[in-house]
């Protein structure tokens, strides 16, 4: 794959967005959902964009992942252009560096936990064995491994949600997309899920990105980006000795 | 890899059932009506299949053994000439008309003059050694089972053909006729029926034997060459057979009929199938898409929804297979005529998997709406 346009900053910085806007239209009214916005992710830690609802958060994070195209801007994401891809290069990237969870656990009713988590790695073209032996390792790591034969109707939601993250964490990407990923669970599950999630932020140096609009969950945040209207308003990290001028370009 | 298609079919089968049902249900009414078809029009030729000879002799152009010509007595010479032939024997055909004695109004019947000695071999396979022996008293014919109510006869009654007086001297099975009876009679009592004084020295077919079967083919083209006996050509006797088939099948509009069923079981099937492929394609768009966002390719979903495709018409044929089987046993069971050779239910199944797959390819269109910057609200 080529790589016309490499940057090289700071070494851990993983995502990168740069004047990126977006505006859906619907008949003759076209609404902007985000206004020139820039932004750099680290890799290492769980970086947490909160923001009421409606104001672009869902979408910043399918741009930021590419499974949407800005209108304008660019993002680079390990330091590759995004935009520059096709749809199958698109496919093979999102294979090889990321993960993602979602609101919804999406997971086959047919197969159990194992299964759910084994299914990607087969495309990955890993052997039988190391499947087997990844997809065992990362529900260990959510804390299912006694219950990795049981099928998606036998589990709790807070369960159901671990075996998501196992399924996105198996492949050991090192970008994990995560969209309110608690906001179909209790409290106590939705602490359990945000501190998985940073676990593996600080241990696989994943970059860990995450969208909600729970104010339980910034506790557990390394960096929170505060969210308005499509633009960034405040950049705060969890020892909140370091305040960052929010990115915005007038 | 996770077999993902099979154990989701495995798993939700209700939702499934419905495809299977109709990819079942289409190829076993392909079966049926093949088998029916085939069994029917099958009688348009059992003066072929249900005799032991080898080739046939007839008016040139014949379509079916019920629109023979005479031809000149002096072919028979000729067959018998050929070092290859071993045996040669008449088959005369009259059209007649029945007059029952319990008033019974005219029913055509067709008057198959045989030669009624045990090693003949006209309806060797249908007629005993004993019951064709019988035949050799004048006015005696044999008719079949299946058509006694409709000659309004039993065993031992009597009626009268053309204006002659015959009597029922046995009962025969699996001799049923196309259009009409068929009475079995000695060659010298068809004669006799036969009103035509022109026919005296002529004859519907001749029928041989070979000494070696398998030369068939070259034995009939060879014996077709001579032109000093007027007009006449020589068959195999299972091309014949075939020809006399065609003959009904096309003529009567029934293969226009099947193919006009087929089509229509054909494009039921695969609306009900594609649908119900979609519903569930659709049932589980947000997993596709999840693991679209995962970076599983579109073609591998694809696949999945093929493979899907596949069982479920596996399935359905396996269960027209079983049925199929059963079906036509108990249709033989009951004198219904069917008859299914291997290649036709070849094409049956065939058609009934071709349903299936064109359906997993309508159904994987819905997998379009597998978007996963949907799943980002
Ligand atoms: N595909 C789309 N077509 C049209 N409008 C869209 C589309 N996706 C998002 N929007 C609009 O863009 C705006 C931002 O949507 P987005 O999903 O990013 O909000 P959000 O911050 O994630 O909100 P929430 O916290 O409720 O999930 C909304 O007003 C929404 O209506
Ligand atoms: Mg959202």
């Amino acid at each position: 794959m080529s790589m016309p346009d490499v940057i090289a900053p700071s070494p851990n910085i993983t995502l990168q967005a740069r004047g990126v806007s977006k505006a859906f239209v619907s008949g003759r009214l076209r609404s902007p959902v985000l206004q020139d916005l820039s932004l750099e992710v680290h890799a290492g830690e769980l970086t947490l964009i909160s923001g009421p609802s409606g104001c672009g958060k869902s979408t910043l994070l399918s741009i930021l992942s590419g499974l949407q195209s800005p209108d304008t801007g660019s993002v680079h994401a390990l330091g590759m252009a995004l935009s520059g891809l096709n749809r199958r290069q698109t496919e093979h990237f999102r294979l090889q560096h990321t993960g993602f969870v979602f609101q919804g656990f999406n997971l086959f009713p047919a197969l159990n936990a194992l299964e759910q988590v084994e299914l990607p790695l087969g495309y990955l073209g890993l052997d039988r064995t190391e499947t087997r032996r990844r997809a065992a390792a990362s529900l260990e790591e959510v804390g299912l491994g006694p219950r990795m034969h049981l099928r998606p109707a036998e589990l709790s939601g807070g369960e159901k949600q671990r075996v998501a993250i196992a399924r996105a964490l198996a492949k050991e990407p090192e970008l994990l997309f995560a969209d309110e990923p608690t906001s179909a669970l209790d409290a106590a599950n939705g602490q359990t899920i945000i501190g998985i999630l940073h676990t593996i932020a600080r241990t696989h140096g994943a970059t860990v990105l995450c969208v909600s609009h729970d104010p339980r969950l910034v506790a557990h945040a390394d960096r929170v980006l505060a969210m308005e209207d499509g633009r960034i308003l405040s950049d705060r990290r969890r020892d909140a000795t370091h305040v960052a001028s929010p990115e915005i370009s007038s | 890899m996770v077999a993902l298609a099979r154990k989701t079919l495995i798993h939700e089968w209700r939702r499934f059932l419905p495809a299977i049902l109709a990819v079942g249900f289409a190829g076993l009414l392909q079966l049926l009506q093949a088998a029916l078809v085939l069994g029917i029009f099958g009688s348009a030729s059992v003066y072929i299949t249900k005799s032991s000879a080898d080739i046939w002799a007839g008016y040139p152009g014949t379509q079916s053994v019920s629109l023979g010509q005479p031809i000149n007595r002096d072919v028979a010479m000729h067959l018998r000439m050929d070092p290859a032939v071993s045996r040669v024997e008449p088959f005369d055909w009259v059209d007649g008309n029945w007059r029952g004695t319990q008033g019974t109004g005219g029913v055509p019947v067709f008057i198959c003059g045989i030669d009624p000695n045990p090693d003949g071999l006209m309806f060797s396979q249908a007629l005993s050694p004993e019951l064709r022996a019988r035949l050799k008293e004048p006015g005696a014919v044999i008719v079949d089972q299946a058509d006694l109510s409709s000659l309004g006869v039993k065993l031992g009654g009597t009626g009268v053909i053309n204006g002659q007086r015959v009597h029922v001297v046995g009962i025969s099975h699996g001799l049923r006729a196309l259009g009409g009876v068929n009475v079995m009679t000695s060659l010298d009592t068809a004669r006799m029926l036969d009103g035509d004084p022109e026919d005296t020295d002529r004859m519907t077919f001749y029928v041989a034997k070979l000494r070696d079967p398998a030369m068939a083919a070259s034995v009939a083209e060879r014996l077709r060459g001579a032109s000093t006996f007027g007009p006449y050509t020589v068959w195999t006797a299972d091309d014949f057979a075939r020809r006399s088939q065609m003959y009904w099948i096309l003529d009567t509009g029934a293969g226009a009929g099947v193919l006009f069923l087929a089509g229509i079981v054909f494009l039921v099937g695969a609306v009900i199938t594609s649908q119900t492929l979609m519903a569930a394609v659709i049932g589980s768009i947000r997993e596709y898409a999840t693991l679209n966002a995962l970076g599983v390719g579109v073609g591998s979903l694809r696949k999945v929804v093929m493979e899907q495709a596949f069982w479920v018409g596996a399935i359905g044929l396996l269960g027209s297979i079983v049925l199929g089987v059963l079906l036509l046993l108990l249709a033989r069971s009951h004198d219904v005529p069917v008859t299914l050779d291997p290649i036709t239910a070849v094409v049956c199944l065939l058609l009934g998997m071709g349903l299936a797959i064109v359906s997993g390819l309508a159904a994987m269109r819905s997998l379009r709406r597998a978007d996963p910057a949907s799943l980002l609200r």
